[in-house]
């Protein structure tokens, strides 16, 4: 993750380019994360938080995140990407009640009366799940105070723009310009 | 003079510490015990350490210096949502009572923003509660620097702890540290528990100038003695708070309710006085359930003994 800051002062700067970091590890997203650029104007007050993500978030089923297998009396379910586990225990439970659900290790679960193919294309986590996840980092890492919040979204760049109290038109002109230096549109 | 100390150990033979610290005439301030271990804050005089320090070390513990002993320091942060807590908050009030201070944690409910904080004369008034308080702000100078104009009708003395070192607001405040502001992880690196033992230091040497201005105009009665006289009264023997009285460097918190206890408390017999006349008891602004105690000094009583007369 490579992160770009610019600010009226130099040690909220190099503090917030430290924090970003730690809070977008601490919540499992800096590995989503491309490139991020934070403007800092404290005085004013605003702050521009934009980043570009590797690839757009999509919907993702069991069959992407778990090895599936048809066995006598149900399906068998060996998770292989670990951050989806508590998603898909849920998902399963719903479905077929915790009954059905046998939970043998940490990774490898039974689903009695359970058919392949139904569950292979059910959705454990949606893109647009991701993406409000990825919203709620970016505004854990803002300033507290910095209430009055513009998210500017399309593509693979998010960018937030926020002020304490009245969100001035040239305060929006200038979140647009680092959304688009990011690569993002003009017309959001 | 009367010293603070702490012995830190284990809970065998920890009755012969007991004893010893009762035959020289010492009072225990605070006693923790968790598990096999044990520590024990006490005050005795001056004149005894040495032999309630071999005490300590034969029966197994250690015993260190705890300068901040028989204090009750407030930590306060802007508000006490997951941007400023735990980190910092909880690793400077993790120092302070490491140094011997009960702490307490406090967030204020509008702290947050440059142009919106706020902090209410009710806040004030549970801050004004405390022995001293330490205000934690964040990483950005002007940011501070405004939010440094709420310290200034605070009573109690503040140490005010902030990412840059801001310019212009040594007068809302009796001491500044800079270095530390909003964190995400603990501070558990050299130089940052450095920070926070320098944090602990500038509380102590606060302190100690509100100590000597207490010495010119000495207390009535130590709070000690007025803990060691309320020890046995059944509601506090009993209560299952934590720490059930806390000293203050000019008096108690005492953690039961003050509508119940108000008219023992007032009638309690001090050196031949009532506490109620030595004393001002009032409920604790935070709620009904503790209550106040702040010892009037030695002139102030005689005055009033006078006017009387």
């Amino acid at each position: 993750m490579e992160i770009e800051v610019y600010g009226d002062e130099e040690y909220g700067n190099g503090i917030y380019t430290k924090l970003f970091d730690e809070i977008m590890s601490d919540l499992n997203k800096a590995y989503l994360i491309d490139r991020v650029k934070l403007v800092l104007k404290p005085s004013t007050p605003l702050f521009v938080f934009s980043i570009v993500l590797k690839a757009e978030p999509g919907s993702k089923t069991i069959a992407d995140v778990a090895n599936v297998r048809e066995e006598a009396g149900g399906v068998h379910v060996t998770i292989t990407q670990e951050r989806y586990a508590p998603d898909i225990l849920s998902a399963l439970w719903a479905r077929y009640g915790r009954g059905n659900v046998v939970q043998q290790t940490r990774f490898d679960l039974d689903v009695t009366n359970a058919k392949l193919g139904e569950m292979s294309e059910m959705v454990v986590s949606s893109g647009e799940e991701d993406k409000k996840e990825i919203m709620g980092a970016i505004w854990r890492t803002m300033p507290e105070g910095i209430k009055n919040r513009r998210t500017l979204m399309d593509g693979n760049t998010i960018t937030v723009v926020a002020t304490e109290e009245i969100l001035t038109k040239e305060m929006l002109d200038e979140g647009r310009q680092v959304h688009v230096s990011m690569g993002g549109s003009a017309d959001v | 003079m009367f010293e603070v100390m702490m012995y830190d150990g284990g809970i065998y033979r920890s009755e012969e510490l007991f004893e010893i610290i009762e035959d020289v005439g010492g009072v225990v301030l605070q006693k923790n015990r968790s598990s096999q271990m044990l520590s024990v804050v006490m005050s005795i005089p001056e004149e005894d350490r040495e032999a309630v320090s071999k005490v300590c070390t034969d029966i197994g513990g250690v015993v260190k210096s705890v300068p901040l002993a028989g204090t009750e320091i407030a930590v306060v942060g802007p508000t006490l949502g997951r941007h400023h807590m735990p980190h910092p908050i909880c690793d400077i009030a993790e120092e302070l009572r490491r140094y011997g201070s009960i702490t307490v944690v406090m967030g204020l409910a509008r702290g947050r923003g440059k142009a919106t904080a706020q902090m209410s004369a009710e806040e004030r008034a549970i801050v004004d509660e405390y022995d001293a308080a330490i205000f934690v702000m964040g990483n950005f100078k002007t940011c501070v620097e405004s939010k440094a104009e709420l310290l200034r009708d605070v009573h109690v003395p503040v140490v005010l702890v902030s990412g840059p070192q801001p310019e212009g607001v040594d007068d809302t405040c009796e001491a500044i540290v800079s270095g530390v502001g909003r964190k995400a992880s603990r501070m558990r690196t050299p130089p940052e528990r450095d920070k926070l033992e320098e944090i602990a230091d500038t509380m102590e040497a606060v302190l100690r100038d509100k100590k000597a201005s207490l010495e010119e105009d000495p207390l009535f009665v130590h709070p000690a003695e007025v803990k060691q006289i309320l020890e046995n009264y059944e509601p506090i023997n009993m209560c299952l708070r934590p720490a059930p009285m806390v000293l203050h460097l000019d008096g108690l918190r005492i953690k039961i309710p003050y509508s119940e206890h108000r008219e023992y408390l007032e009638n309690v017999d001090v050196y031949g006085r009532r506490l109620g006349d030595v004393a001002y008891i009032s409920p604790s602004r935070i709620d009904d359930s503790s209550i106040i105690i702040r010892i009037k000094t030695r002139s102030q009583v005689a005055d009033e003994d006078r006017l009387r007369a």
